[in-house]
């Protein structure tokens, strides 16, 4: 199917091919040095054909560092990357099969939109008839049709970010690269745009890579997250598991809200210890009145989040944070706290979930 | 509503010194602006009368000195001295001379420069920040000891004729020809020509490289419609003012040129001093100028275009 077949048909074309067929995209043993410096450290990575994986880390992770390389900017010191199967990585950025977006969008500002957005074909040698076609085709995509003649600097950010967004698109390249692609939108543009970029790439059935440092982004967009630290993968999951499962602190710490304490958890007690047992705020339980495996606690300072409240309590075995809705508790109030949930961990790992060893 | 007319009487406390500002402002800008009218624009008038043959007032003493004077019979002049100067076929011949020397040495100066510009953009090394540097040493060397030295070195018993003579090769004498010319003019404008354009090129954002490479883009598709497009206006402006540079030159053309045909510039001091012709070595200076006027249209074009490309205007 032809791009502009894929915009008009209405079924999805996510994930056609037969299970276990063709890879989008298979990373073995990249490795890269930098200055001294092992920026990404023998990283192994495989995205299913028309899979959305997001490359989600605190900055200097070398999520970038990977995306350039998998993009041809820069060239690994070892390992290989396959797009379909096929060897790419001793091609030049211009030869890979592979379409990017850029953080700052990168658009010329010498051209239209439509000049911008024509480009790679024109440098295929396509005919006029032909650039024009997909060019209006992609466009009425990325709803920008109206902008056709404009110049970059004339368009608002979100708009620029959609012809970036365009550009790539028209190539119909096997494999879509995202390079923080919503950082410098406001946070109200953020989110309809990533809707807009998940529905474009569900329709048009792209096996897309995204590096973000924003979680909520990488949550609500992707198949799959590879939460990389430190130049490795640490978690290479769904948002869900990886929210209620982390495999290692770092992932449980980075991503959501949580309870670091050192010690473990017995009958609902916070004894000390070795391990480290996290708590998601949601799983501490907060009430007026005793319960079955309730402590007494105070609430020591109640923080407005909207639509709930974020709530410091003191237990006499350790301070705890909860997430509450409806009315709060005002500080100095005494009730009663409960652990619903914990996470444990040994040497970083995770040993046990909601009490259950693994 | 007591708030109302406090509030308006605030903006206007805070109004009144700016209005009160600008007639300083004028006021501060007033000295070099009389200068300027005073030692320059008021002898520009007074010798463009003079090329027109109005010779009276402060232009007696000048036009009863200088030989084959054309005075004008009426106040408002002759083009005698115009119709002269242009159907002289010696000055016609520097004329042509003037715009080939010009026209040659911006190309190869852009063309040195461009390529020294987009060496350190796309392969920044030891070997490319080296050249950019080389290319700027013709700046602190005096254009007239740097003149002496292209004679020198070209002359018939110079320093290339006497190497290849070692092996028994006859090489040509270029000191005192028009290659000597723009030799010498390529060197004294190359260095601000790279300064411009390498800062031009270097103000483009790699990713913008990156993005093209990305779409398919080879080196020469790179440099044709993303680098020199972003770059149009440092080059434009390179252009101007080598061209400008060259066009009203003298040093390089009366050292290392030949006695004629050569640049006006020379040309204009041998009418001037030599056959104290004053009128139509002025004829001259306004016919470069305006041909360098011609240029600098495309220099405030140029501006225009970056103003606007930029939603200023």
């Amino acid at each position: 199917m032809t791009l502009i077949e894929k915009i008009h048909s209405t079924t999805p074309t996510h994930r056609e091919t037969d299970a276990g067929g063709s890879r989008g995209l298979r990373v073995r043993g990249l490795h890269k040095v930098l200055g001294g410096r092992t920026i990404i450290d023998n990283l192994d990575l495989t995205v299913q054909d028309g899979e959305l994986v997001s490359l989600l880390g605190p900055s200097g992770c070398g999520k970038t560092t990977t995306l350039r390389m998998i993009a041809g900017f820069l060239a690994p010191d070892a390992g290989s990357i396959q797009v379909h199967d096929r060897e790419v990585s001793a091609l030049g950025a211009e030869k890979r099969p592979s379409a990017m977006v850029f953080q700052n969008y990168a658009l010329w500002p010498h051209m239209t939109v439509v000049k911008n957005v024509g480009f790679p074909l024109k440098l295929r040698r396509l005919g006029k008839k032909e650039i024009e076609q997909r060019v209006d085709a992609v466009l009425a995509l990325v709803n920008l049709l109206h902008h056709k003649h404009s110049r970059p600097a004339r368009i608002s950010g979100g708009e620029q970010q959609r012809v970036a967004l365009a550009r790539a698109l028209v190539q119909e390249p096997e494999l879509l690269l995202l390079d923080e692609p919503l950082s410098n939108l406001d946070a109200k543009l953020r989110v309809k745009v990533r809707e807009d970029i998940r529905e474009i790439q569900q329709r048009l059935g792209i096996t897309t890579l995204i590096v973000t440092h924003d979680q909520e982004e990488a949550m609500s967009m992707s198949d799959r997250i590879a939460v990389m630290n430190a130049g490795k993968i640490e978690q290479f999951s769904r948002p869900a598991e990886l929210y209620s499962r982390p495999e290692t602190e770092f992932v449980a710490t980075f991503i959501g809200s949580l309870n670091r304490i050192e010690g473990s958890l017995v009958n609902g007690a916070v004894v000390p210890g070795d391990d480290v047992i996290g708590i998601r705020p949601e799983d501490v339980v907060f009430t007026l009145h005793a319960s079955f495996d309730a402590r007494p606690a105070v609430v020591e300072r109640v923080v407005p989040h909207g639509h709930f409240h974020e709530i410091y309590l003191k237990r006499d075995d350790a301070t705890l944070r909860a997430f509450a809705s409806g009315l709060p508790p005002a500080p100095g109030d005494r009730g009663h706290a409960a652990i619903q949930n914990a996470l444990t961990f040994r040497q970083g790992r995770l040993v046990t979930t909601g009490g259950v060893a693994l | 509503m007591t708030l109302a007319p406090t509030r308006g009487s605030k903006r206007r406390a805070i109004a009144t010194p700016a209005v009160a500002r600008r007639p300083l402002g004028f006021f501060l800008a007033l000295p070099p602006i009389i200068l300027i009218l005073l030692f320059v624009g008021f002898p520009i008038v007074l010798a463009f009368a003079f090329s027109i043959g109005l010779t009276g007032g402060l232009n007696h003493v000048i036009a009863s000195i200088g030989l084959n004077v054309h005075e004008a019979e009426n106040w408002w002049g002759t083009p005698a001295a115009y119709i002269e100067v242009l159907s002289n076929s010696r000055i016609l011949r520097d004329l042509s001379v003037t715009v080939g020397v010009t026209a040659l040495s911006t190309v190869i100066v852009i063309f040195l420069a461009l390529g020294i510009g987009l060496f350190l953009k796309l392969r920044d090394g030891r070997m490319a920040r080296l050249l950019s540097g080389l290319a700027i040493i013709p700046l602190f060397i005096p254009v007239v000891i740097a003149s002496w030295a292209i004679v020198t070195f070209y002359s018939g018993d110079g320093f290339v004729r006497s190497v290849f003579a070692q092996f028994g090769v006859e090489a040509p004498v270029w000191a005192f020809t028009m290659v000597a010319v723009v030799i010498g003019s390529v060197w004294t404008s190359l260095p601000f020509a790279v300064l411009m354009i390498t800062s031009g090129l270097q103000a483009i954002p790699n990713a913008m490289i990156e993005a093209a490479r990305d779409a398919g883009a080879g080196f020469l598709r790179i440099v044709v419609s993303i680098l020199i497009p972003m770059a149009f206006v440092p080059i434009l402006i390179a252009v101007t003012f080598t061209a400008i540079g060259v066009v009203g030159s003298f040093t390089v053309p009366y050292f290392t040129g030949p006695n004629a045909p050569n640049m006006l510039g020379v040309s204009m001091s041998n009418y001037f001093s030599a056959f104290n012709q004053p009128q139509q070595s002025v004829v001259m200076a306004f016919i470069v100028f305006v041909i360098a006027s011609g240029i600098a249209a495309a220099y405030v074009w140029a501006n225009f275009r970056s103003a606007k490309d930029q939603g200023k205007v």
